[in-house]
């Protein structure tokens, strides 16, 4: 009897439910020995007002991170008219994410997710949200033990309860966040240990809207306090600003970005650190920063890491079109910390000048700053596309040295400075088939900047390059080039072959290929050159599947200004097959 | 080595048997968040005639090829009630982009804010960028990942393929 019953009730149940998902396999093996296996499948099952997604994943060992044989992520959400109900794995955004932003960005295995319970009340003129929950967030840092490439190594525990309210008023939207984190966090001490830090956000959001503008800023404040002798110490103030305007012309567009962000200030060798550095910003706030997003490969590779501790910066973009078939883009963006840094007699790091709110290019600040300008062309019907850009990028990663007396001064620091060309070109035929090629060309400085100056007299004015040649001897220059060119048949399939080489090698990082197949086949010489062909196929509208034999030059890949050394992938196979059902 | 190419030749196999088989994906009653702040549901965006939603982002360069066809195809078939609907995934790093963006293009189709993957989720768009044709009962007729030159084709033939099964074009002469 109970079994009819059952029977009964999940036939009603899955007559009235809603069952999607979607998996996804990547396999790849490389004669290095890297090696992984993961999949990751996704289900959304509904029924009425109820929705429930578990992600599972299977992967032994991933591409990044741990092996996971099991329920990654689980969210049941109950979303009825104006209130939202979610239980389990939460990625939220408020704001602009100057006080919370959890991410699951899998590409560097970046998951600031909470887990935990939210509850949204939302209509067009008012709406709240409330957010408890538990945030287990990891990372790699050198700072903790058994630093890897492919596993994080440090993880910090939160617990978090906050609350969020918004009021709209015709084009006025006005808001006000606040955020409880209540931390352990593991310091270097034997035997280990952790601390406890209460880290507390407030923040105001403003935002105003018209056909002719539109303007959004948050302000920021934080606390953090640390459990000391059975009560909470004060530790640390900080402070942050993000502004952004938009003008609307007849035939452009201009976006204004502007960031202040004052957690703290570290020293510059220590500023990165985030086992000893504590009570500042927080991996789950992820706020905007004055970088460019670029779409091409090189660019990317040498991206800005915002320090989101200290930093003051801005971003002018302008895009717009000349006619109908010519469009244009042009970005100057720019930033710097809040602070000169110089060392005192017992070279240790002091603060020295506060600088002014908008960013100037002292290398004692650590400045950033870039150029960016492309043109697209459009002709014969869309068939015909092109694309052109040049960028220029100059940013000071590291102050090694900065010793001033009144007579001389002595400064060291470390420089990336780029000039790169990306161009595209495709052309579509009648019959389905079409053509692209992706150039990249880039010329790269890379080195430690030595400036000495003596009774005013300059002693050295000079790059030491990292870059150093065949037999041994430093050339200031590197030149990057990754040339792709597909063939597709649309809607079926596309091949691309891709080569990405570089004329030298940096010292100290062993970056030759791995003698590769390919590469001795299309005759093209195998030193500094990762060479791979990859074929994809569409079995059906809702099935992918890809194929990539050869080898990938590893590096930094960067995503919204956090970044992360991907190993090389030399000389193996990658497979791919997505699925939606 | 030998573990991929036997995966590999299972998953091909698996593949194709289920490449025949065709299943109805019925999509929940979400809600979406539209560029000019407020929120709607999907089924509310069907009233009209069926949708077909876009996943992109401002650093996606073949989602911005392909959104000049999809421009093209929201005039094109306004008549009919079919919309476009371009839905960003862009994070708040790039999100300020987004309406300026838009608005720079000239693009008059219907844009949804995503920034934190949850609609891309509950409609399976795993890479971008992503098409989805949902007809008025939340089916989705046709899926499709990634943009190649010459996809727009196939885009095309899937909305007028949509279009005639509900005479749309047929009543509207």
């Amino acid at each position: 009897m109970i079994r009819i019953i059952l029977f009964v009730a999940i036939s009603f149940l899955y007559a009235q439910m809603s069952f999607t998902g979607n998996t996804e396999t990547r396999i790849g093996e490389s004669s290095s020995g890297y090696y992984y296996n993961e999949t990751l499948i996704n289900t959304n099952l509904q029924y009425g007002a109820f929705t429930n997604w578990i992600q599972i994943e299977y992967s032994d060992p991933p591409e990044l991170g741990r092996p996971i044989n099991g329920v990654r992520k689980l969210r049941l959400e109950y979303d009825n008219g104006p209130i939202q109900l979610k239980l389990g794995d939460l990625y939220e955004i408020w704001g602009r994410g100057l006080v919370l932003n959890s991410v699951d960005d899998q590409s560097i295995d970046r998951d600031t997710g909470i887990r935990g319970l939210t509850l949204l009340y939302n209509n067009d003129s008012f709406s709240s949200q409330f957010v408890a929950g538990k945030a287990d967030i990891s990372q790699s840092t050198i700072n903790a033990l058994g630093f890897n490439n492919r596993r994080h190594n440090y993880q910090v525990s939160h617990n978090l309860y906050g609350l969020t309210i918004q009021k709209f008023i015709r084009n006025h939207d006005l808001g006000f966040s606040f955020l409880q984190g209540l931390e352990k966090h593991p310091v270097n001490t034997f035997p280990s240990d952790t601390i406890e830090i209460k880290n507390q956000f407030h923040s105001l959001n403003y935002s105003y809207d018209n056909p002719l503008f539109d303007f959004y800023s948050e302000y920021i404040i934080s606390k953090s306090y640390v459990f000391d002798e059975d009560r909470w110490k004060s530790h640390s103030n900080g402070r942050g600003l993000y502004s952004n305007l938009n003008l609307y012309f007849n035939l452009f567009s201009l976006n204004l970005e502007y960031i202040n962000y004052r957690y703290s200030s570290i020293d510059p060798i220590s500023r990165f650190n985030i086992v000893d550095y504590y009570g500042n910003s927080q991996p789950y706030q992820n706020p905007p920063v004055a970088v460019y997003i670029h779409e091409n490969v090189l660019m990317n590779r040498i991206s800005h890491q915002t320090d989101f501790n200290n930093e003051v910066g801005y971003k002018a973009e302008l895009i717009g079109s000349f006619s109908e078939n010519i469009d244009f883009l042009s970005i100057y963006s720019q930033s710097n910390r809040t602070h000169t840094w110089v060392m005192d007699e017992n070279f240790m790091w002091i603060k020295d000048q506060k600088l002014s709110s908008f960013p100037n290019f002292d290398p004692a600040a650590t400045p950033f700053k870039e150029f960016y300008s492309e043109l697209t062309v459009r002709a014969l019907q869309n068939k015909l596309f092109f694309k052109l850009g040049y960028a220029n990028m100059k940013d000071i990663i590291d102050l090694l040295q900065n010793t001033v007396t009144d007579t001389s001064q002595s400064l060291t620091y470390s420089l990336t400075d780029a000039k790169t060309i990306p161009l595209t070109l495709s052309y579509s035929f009648s019959n389905g088939w079409s053509i692209e090629s992706r150039i990249e060309l880039q010329w790269l400085k890379k080195g430690y900047w030595w400036y000495e100056e003596k009774n005013n007299q300059i002693i050295a004015d000079s790059l030491m390059s990292i870059f150093i040649d065949e037999d041994g001897k430093r050339i200031n220059q590197e030149t990057n080039t990754f040339i792709s060119f597909t063939l597709s048949k649309s809607p079926k399939w596309s091949l691309t072959l891709t080569s990405d080489r570089t004329s030298v090698k940096e010292s100290f990082i062993e970056n030759n290929s791995i003698l590769n197949p390919l590469e001795k086949f299309l005759g093209i010489d195998q030193d500094k050159n990762w060479v791979n062909i990859e074929f994809a196929y569409h079995i059906t509208s809702s099935m992918r599947f890809s194929l990539l034999y050869g080898s990938l030059k590893g590096g930094l890949l960067c995503t919204n200004g956090v970044c992360r050394i991907i190993e090389p992938f030399d000389d193996g196979f990658k497979v791919g097959l997505s699925t939606v059902f | 080595m030998k573990n991929i190419i036997a995966f590999t030749i299972s998953l091909l196999i698996i593949s194709f048997l289920y490449a025949d088989q065709k299943r109805d994906i019925m999509l929940p009653d979400m809600s979406i968040k539209l560029l000019d702040g407020k929120n709607t549901r999907l089924s509310n965006l069907l009233e009209d005639g069926p949708i077909l939603v876009e996943f992109w982002a401002t650093w996606c360069a073949p989602c911005k090829k392909e959104m000049i066809f999809l421009e093209e195809f929201h005039q094109k078939y306004a008549e009919t009630g079919f919309r476009v609907l371009a839905i960003s995934t862009d994070s708040p790093k790039s999100m300020s982009k987004v309406k300026s963006y838009i608005r720079a293009k000239k693009h008059t189709f219907l844009v949804g804010l995503d920034p934190n993957q949850e609609v891309a989720k509950k409609m399976n768009a795993m890479i971008m960028p992503t098409v989805l044709l949902i007809d008025r009962n939340r089916k989705v007729s046709w899926y499709h990942q990634g943009f190649v030159p010459g996809d727009e084709k196939e885009i095309e033939a899937q909305i007028l393929r949509l279009l005639d099964s509900y005479s749309i074009l047929e009543s509207k002469k």
